[in-house]
């Protein structure tokens, strides 16, 4: 059965632009295209999709969705091998998160130096603290 | 000084590769302290660390590689630390 990209994107509730950057990105092929340059995929590429949008879900990038698709085409590889990049995806995460709370608690800090007065803008609390001010007032513009 | 391998268990390559770097570091300094962690078992470490590949090894609470190295590139990053702390 071969499927137009209009159908498929249809059905993997997909954009058709997406199909084809996915194609760019070496992800998924068509199995054939037509006489006037259609592309045609056969049901399986349905599973595929399915496969790229789930490991996206899971924080995977495309570049880490195309080793996970070589893995599981590769006979000499195994489970551990797809774990021990899942381990890895989630230690990245991790480290993300927490770069994120850092982040956050920085906002909250400037957040809470700001009683959101109507203050003019050059004595702006969380102005200076960007600007890392030490004290220095901010130049009126 | 402590070296601490971080690995995810059930990987070949750790195993292989394990024990000679461990002879390498040792036959270097005796006062070299080896530990293996299971990066699952102390993840929150790991991520103190800085740990985003496997394996990875941290010389000194530093994480030093994040791929195995070769017992020579081991040998190496362990003789420029004896050099700083001495």
């Amino acid at each position: 059965v071969s499927l137009t990209i209009g159908k498929v994107a249809g059905l993997a509730k997909v954009s058709t632009d997406t199909l084809r950057y996915y194609e760019r990105e070496g992800l998924i092929e068509p199995a054939a295209k037509t006489g006037g340059g259609y592309r045609l995929y056969e049901r399986d590429a349905l599973r595929r999709i399915r496969f790229i949008k789930q490991a996206q879900e899971c924080g995977f990038t495309l570049t880490e969705i195309r080793a996970l698709l070589t893995l599981q085409s590769d006979d000499a590889a195994c489970c551990r091998d797809v774990r021990r990049l899942a381990v890895e995806k989630k230690l990245q995460l991790e480290v993300k998160i927490k770069s994120m709370k850092v982040m956050s608690k920085a906002l909250t800090r400037l957040i809470d130096a700001c009683s959101a007065e109507n203050r003019p803008l050059a004595d702006c609390p969380i102005l200076a603290a960007l600007e890392g001010a030490n004290g220095v007032k901010r130049r009126a513009r | 000084m402590k070296i601490e391998l971080f690995v995810v268990p059930g990987c070949p390559a750790c195993v292989d590769a394990r024990d000679g770097l461990r002879t390498a570091a040792e036959e270097l300094s005796p006062r070299v302290l080896w530990r293996e962690l299971n990066v699952l078992e102390e993840l929150d470490y790991a991520i103190e660390l800085g740990v985003t590949a496997l394996p990875a090894i941290a010389i000194d609470r530093e994480l030093t590689f994040s791929s195995l190295p070769t017992p020579q590139q081991l040998r190496e990053a362990l003789s420029r630390r004896i050099e700083k702390t001495t």
